[in-house]
């Protein structure tokens, strides 16, 4: 696509990410199957969630605590490859990364014969293998109008058919799984065939999500709930069962015995990991044989079990970082004890946005883009960065996160922290000082800004950065608080005048962050309610190009489109810090995959000390 | 006694109502619509109607009132909104870890309590009474989560006598391992007030004419205290005792979620967190029910202790 939205033939720009693809094919080594896997029973990795889990259906869940189970119960076609930055993607299931045919309307995936779900008494005492028709069951699973799926979206209103099926199912009250879907072919046992309304050159990022692991129809149908969700009964193909599951406090994962295992064969050019690719190289996986995930909400507990030995893998949040951090480094009484850091940008932005719907702060006329823009220039993201964040983050530039592909790097916003011009520029457009000190209107009427906040200590330190920005520029500010809940329905509504927002990557690529502007997602997750028609054009451009330089030089328009109406105010990228203890071989945090308990080894165990479970062992 | 009983329990009834009044208008008012949550990060409209459809909430108020009542009667919350999870299967599961910690403090927090009480009571005016008290007041003073966040530190991390966190699979395991340490912090927290209370009982009871005949008569001091004092100070003490019984497996949540005890009181706080009405429902009827009960049971148990109470 040119700048100006000139057409440009599809086939010139599909070569290149087939050549992606291709490239990425050639990753199938790392995943090559091996005759039997090496999970040794011995050896034991104890994890912690801050948060507790709700359930293990891929379709019913959309927490990451239960997803990052998930996905070493369930296999998805796709997945990343483990030392691959930006993420890229690999085939886990599929023999191959999908054949894309029809100007990316088609993909074709042919799956890896021999792979078989874990033992459950619905089999009946029979090997189930898994099939293309196990795709297919939990691709329909996810628009199952019972099922109330929150990943409906993944596949709404793309697929060929589906959604006719769906509506179907809205008037009768059972979906019909037996319908023909035009769009989700099993032309052989062993093949899965996706035709798209549009070319999405995403779905091969879909086809990586959890929510679309393959599930077997006769497990959901023997163990689902009213609501068609099977929560508590996971039976997948993964490198993983379920062993024991004491809800919000235990959960214990075993190696499936029946899985195929890989070899250990992940390349990077990054310096860091050459010690890690050392160690690893050659070993067949999983190593682990048993992961126990505990659960404790409080930081301090949390904390305290990691340097008491208790855990082996912890998310270090943002206010235990000033506890175990000296900037982004470990301190060094961690550093004696042999801890490890393994820490990244997370693939997610927190903005904030303005109501472009409200009456106040919205519009695109000249006085209501100065007062936003304004407002963005008096808020100053170092303060929220040191006080709020505790370091733990950095000012983004770029509404693409790192990690992300099409985020630039180089790229460095116009909007910066300046409250002397953001006062200039409010004097200019006519919002003068009243008596009372506090700016109004150009057309002289008072105004407030409503800042909407959860009731939560991030809140209302947000609140207090936001009233100090807008006291430097005399405007009038009040606070508006809310449940989460009730947030989100007014949000929806376009009845909140500004909030701070977050959005965490559902895939890694650019679209699943400028999706968040554009104009027709109004309602849904674009939640400043902005319709920018200039903005939404470039979009509907992005939405047609696979991932090239020219979609790339689009984003840049589109962000400085973002900087010119200031819809959003850029506020922060936070740092994941993973704490690693001593024993653990081979880890480094993946800024996608949730969980990276497959790919690491543990240390030998001590001679004449238990390692099962809370065993004490040491790094070879 | 078989009427009264009767009639306590008929009495139960509007007490109930009025607790189902206050849980269903409360959650409405401040509980927020749980379907924009449900829905994920990216719904329209026709998919949040169609999870208020579900779960009921788009029902109008008194029938979802009338749901409510037929929940309570029959004893049948339904699922959990977030994990559809059976709530009588999540009351029953965290039931257990919440008692196996409460039953033994309240035990021992009882008899630890009553038998310093009558000690430093026997011993009134004294330098070791007041030592005592003046050690009960900076006691009850300290919040208990400043007692969990040091006793954590120092005994757990600091000192390894115990686990700083986690629960186990078997009973014994739990309570020796697991629970230790939330017991003996709860065995802190509680002591002080309680023993503070008791010792003004039994205070109240040491100088009634009684004790002086039974000195007169040649019974020993421990007979009076443990005998003769004990029972008549006993009926405050029961009824502080019943009235606090309830409240300590809610109370328990900050015990339960530092330490990572999956009980009651965590199951409560992760319900509110994530609007989870049946859950909350549930959990507050039955809480409601058992402070009914613990108040008739006190009431039985005073006619136990004291043969001139008469219950009518």
């Amino acid at each position: 696509m040119s700048a100006t939205g000139a057409h440009v033939p599809r086939g010139a720009l599909l070569p290149s990410f087939c050549r992606h693809l291709a490239a990425a094919a050639a990753l199938v080594a790392a995943f090559a199957i091996v005759p039997a896997h090496a999970a040794d029973p011995s050896k034991v990795i104890r994890h912690v969630f801050p948060a507790a889990e709700t359930g293990f259906d891929p379709a019913g869940v959309q927490d990451l605590y239960s997803a990052t189970i998930e996905q070493m119960l369930f296999e998805t076609l796709l997945t990343y490859d483990y030392l691959a930055r930006p993420a890229k993607l690999v085939p886990l299931t599929a023999d191959a990364m999908p054949v894309v045919s029809d100007g990316g309307k088609t993909y074709t995936v042919r799956i890896r014969k021999g792979i078989h779900f874990i033992d459950d008494p619905v089999f009946k005492g029979r090997k189930r293998e898994l099939t293309a028709a196990d795709y297919a069951y939990s691709l329909k699973r996810l628009v199952d109008p019972k099922l109330r799926s929150p990943w409906a979206w993944l596949v709404e209103g793309k697929i060929v058919g589906l959604d006719e099926v769906a509506e179907a199912a809205k008037a009768s009250g059972n979906f019909d799984y037996d319908a023909k879907v035009a769009g989700i072919e099993t032309p052989d046992r062993y093949t899965l065939r996706i035709r798209l309304k549009e070319p999405d050159y995403n779905l091969p990022y879909i086809l990586a999500h959890e929510p679309t692991s393959a599930v077997a129809r006769e497990v959901i149908e023997a163990y689902r709930d009213v609501s068609g969700r099977a929560m508590a009964n996971p039976v997948g193909t993964g490198a993983y069962k379920l062993k024991q599951w004491m809800r919000s406090s235990k959960i214990v994962l075993e190696a499936n015995p029946d899985f195929r295992g890989f070899t250990w064969d992940f390349t990077s050019n990054d310096p860091d990991d050459q010690p890690l690719i050392a160690a690893m190289k050659g070993k067949k996986m999983p190593q682990v044989g048993r992961i126990e995930v505990s659960i404790i909400e409080e930081d301090q507990a949390r904390l305290l079990a990691f340097q008491n030995g208790e855990l082996d893998l912890m998310d270090l949040g943002g206010p235990l970082a000033p506890n175990v951090l000296d900037g982004g480094k470990l301190k060094p009484e961690f550093v004696k004890k042999g801890v490890k850091l393994s820490r990244i940008v997370d693939p997610a932005l927190a903005y904030v946005y303005w109501n472009l719907q409200d009456p106040i702060v919205g519009g695109l006329t000249k006085d209501k883009i100065a007062l936003r823009r304004a407002m963005a220039m008096a808020y100053n993201v170092d303060d929220e960065v040191r006080v709020v964040r505790n370091g733990q983050a950095i000012e983004a530039q770029y509404p693409i996160p790192p990690g992300v592909v099409g985020h630039d790097p180089k790229y460095r916003s116009s909007i910066r922290f300046d409250p002397a011009g953001a006062n200039q520029l409010l004097d200019a457009v006519g919002y003068r000082k009243g008596p009372d000190g506090w700016r109004n209107l150009p057309d002289g009427k008072p105004f407030t800004i409503r800042y909407a906040s959860r009731p939560d200590s991030l809140g209302r330190q947000l609140d207090e950065l936001w009233k100090k920005a807008l006291d430097s520029i005399s405007v009038r500010m009040e606070v508006q608080k809310d449940k989460f809940p009730e947030l989100l329905k007014l949000e929806r509504q376009c009845k909140l005048m500004m909030r701070t927002a977050s959005w965490i990557a559902d895939y890694p690529d650019a679209d699943n962050f400028m999706q968040l502007l554009y104009g027709k997602n109004i309602g849904q997750n674009n939640n400043g309610c902005a319709k920018i028609p200039e903005y939404d054009k470039l979009y509907e451009q992005t939405t047609r190009m696979p991932p090239s330089d020219e979609r790339d030089r689009l984003y840049h328009e589109m962000t400085r489109l973002i900087e010119v109406y200031a819809p959003w105010r850029l506020d922060v990228l936070t740092y994941r810090n993973m704490l690693v203890s001593p024993r653990v071989q081979g880890y480094k945090k993946h800024p996608i995959l949730h969980a990276e308990w497959a790919f690491v080894d543990i240390g030998r165990p001590v001679a004449g000390v238990p390692s099962a479970a809370g065993g004490k062992t040491v790094p070879d | 006694m078989g009427a009264y009983i009767v009639r306590r329990l008929w009495q139960m009834l509007p007490t109930m109502l009025g607790v189902i009044l206050l849980v269903f208008f409360l959650f409405n008012w401040v509980g927020g619509d749980p379907a924009y949550v449900l829905a994920g990060k990216i719904s329209n409209q026709e998919q949040i109607d169609n999870i208020r459809r579900q779960l009921g909430v788009d029902q109008p108020y008194w029938v979802q009132l009338g749901i409510f009542i037929k929940q309570v009667v029959t004893a049948d919350f339904g699922a959990s909104w977030s994990t559809n999870e059976r709530v009588s299967h999540i009351l029953m599961t965290r039931l257990g870890p919440s008692l196996t910690v409460v039953v033994p403090l309240v035990i021992l927090a009882t008899l630890i309590s009553i038998g310093l009480a009558l000690a430093v009571a026997y011993v009134r005016g004294s330098l070791t009474d007041r030592m005592v008290m003046i050690v009960c007041t900076v006691g009850l003073s300290v919040s208990i989560l400043v007692y969990i966040i040091v006793f954590q530190y120092v005994f757990a991390y600091k000192l390894g006598w115990f686990p700083v966190q986690g629960w186990g699979d078997g009973f014994l395991e739990n309570l020796f391992v697991y629970a230790s340490l939330p017991i003996l912090i709860g065995l802190v927290v509680s002591i002080a007030p309680e023993l503070r209370l008791y010792r003004t009982f039994v205070l109240d009871e040491i100088y009634q004419d009684y004790v002086r005949t039974a000195r007169a008569k040649g019974v020993s001091e421990n007979r009076i205290m443990w005998i003769h004092v004990l029972r008549n100070a006993s009926i405050p003490i029961i009824t502080n005792l019943m009235a606090g019984i309830p409240g300590l497996l809610l109370g328990s949540f900050l015990i339960e979620r530092f330490f990572s005890i999956p009980g009651i009181g965590r199951e409560v706080i992760l319900a509110v967190e994530r609007s989870d009405f049946p859950v909350i429902k549930a959990i507050t009827v039955y809480v409601a029910f058992a402070t009914i009960a613990t108040n008739l049971l006190a009431d039985l148990t005073y006619k136990a202790v004291d043969p001139r109470v008469q219950l009518k």
